[in-house]
């Protein structure tokens, strides 16, 4: 069943259907068309971008392996190449100085050689000189020795005598001194005995004072006036005689 | 002849309580002053005014009336013994008595009574302190010195103690 299906269009004009077809193709219908037709190919648009986007990653990803792959083997092959130069190159410049050295090293040997040679001979004779003159300054100090030891000897037995003589009198000090020492001891004796005592006797002042000050403290306040009173009356009962005689005066 | 007037400075009885002669200038100011209200209370009721009331005497000066049965009612009487009162405080015998604590009031009191009762009638104590005594009375009359302290006796002592440590040392 349509929506047209009570119309007979078989009884129409062109112009007739022209108009019938204006009529159903207005305005609004054709903006839904539109709007169809660019859902549609935004739709169309996604689906080729994705499909692209997913060819482009493949197709980068076999582009990087091969550019890797292609770029180690040129480094391989250059560093290879680096490699034999250099080694070429050092072997070349070490054989060179290696030479050089050996000569250098040869001429220096035989310049020390040369000068050890020279350095001997000198010695040699030098040594023949001083063994000359060894000899003559060794007679030379032997005759000296002698005479210097003659002279030692006589003045060795003069400071003998010298010393006997020191030593008499250093005894005889001694005997003097220890004289002396007992004098000073038994003086020494006497007045420490004397000071003794009299130290003695200050202490025992000044222990009279100490034992004094000690009560004087330890009594103080411990009695008040009306614990002392029966003893301040009886002391004043024994001086009340001479108390009265004085207010009579 | 009343009894105030037979009483005179030299015969007046001092009670325990009046001990110093502050005690003493005391009763001469209670009693001018008692002499002043009573003689403005006796002004006042002859003028027809209300009777005053009595004043209040202290316990010193109650005491005072009373050993020597005196009494404040009499004008006359009262300015005589103003008079003999000053005078037993310018003339009564002052003993300083230096304690090496400080003097309780009964203590004082039986002092004074005792000095009264042995040593003079009118007796009255200056009182000193003096810790360095230790005990006892440094004592003082007019003419002369008692030192009747501890600190005395032990500097009186001092040889025996030093005999006595002299004896220790030869054992």
């Amino acid at each position: 069943m349509g929506l047209f299906q009570h119309k007979d269009h078989k009884g129409l004009t062109d112009a007739e259907a022209f108009e019938a077809e204006q009529h159903f193709f207005d305005e609004n219908f054709r903006e839904e068309l539109r709007n169809h037709g660019r859902l549609y190919f935004e739709k169309v648009i996604k689906e080729n971008g994705k499909i692209f986007k997913e060819d482009l990653d493949a197709t980068i990803a076999s582009v990087n392996t091969e550019l890797k792959d292609h770029t180690d083997k040129q480094l391989e092959e250059a560093i290879a190449s680096i490699k034999a130069e250099l080694k070429e190159h050092v072997t070349t410049q070490l054989d060179g100085q290696f030479t050089e050295f050996s000569a250098a090293a040869k001429e220096s040997q035989d310049v020390a050689l040369k000068s050890l040679t020279d350095s001997a001979d000198n010695l040699k004779k030098q040594h023949e000189d001083l063994a000359s003159t060894l000899q003559k300054s060794i007679a030379n100090q032997s005759l000296m020795l002698e005479s210097l030891f003659q002279e030692n000897m006589n003045k060795i037995t003069a400071v003998k005598e010298a010393n006997e003589a020191a030593l008499q009198s250093l005894n005889q000090s001694l005997d003097e001194l220890k004289a002396q020492n007992e004098q000073i001891t038994e003086v020494l004796e006497k007045k420490i005995a004397t000071q003794e005592e009299a130290i003695i006797k200050a202490f025992e002042g000044n222990m009279a004072q100490v034992v004094e000050h000690y009560l004087l403290d330890a009594l103080s306040d411990q009695y008040d006036l009306k614990a002392q009173l029966p003893s301040i009356i009886k002391q004043m009962e024994l001086n009340k005689q001479a108390m009265v005689d004085d207010m009579k005066l | 002849m009343s009894e105030a007037e037979a009483k005179t400075h030299e015969t007046f009885v001092l009670p325990a309580r009046v001990v110093s002669r502050v005690d003493v200038s005391r009763l001469v100011s209670e009693i001018e002053w008692i002499d002043g209200e009573l003689t403005a209370a006796a002004v006042r009721s002859k003028t027809g005014a209300e009777k005053p009331v009595q004043p209040a005497y202290s316990d010193q000066l109650n005491d005072f009336l009373k050993d020597n049965g005196l009494s404040l009612d009499d004008g006359r009487e009262r300015s005589t013994l103003i008079k003999e009162v000053r005078l037993l405080k310018d003339t009564a015998p002052v003993i300083h008595m230096t304690f090496a604590v400080p003097a309780d009031h009964e203590s004082l009191q039986e002092l004074a009574q005792w000095l009264r009762t042995e040593i003079h009638p009118q007796a009255l104590i200056a009182i000193g302190l003096q810790p360095a005594l230790v005990a006892g009375v440094y004592l003082r009359t007019p003419n002369h010195i008692h030192d009747l302290s501890l600190r005395s006796v032990l500097k009186g002592k001092r040889d025996s103690l030093v005999k006595e440590l002299e004896t220790l040392r030869g054992q």
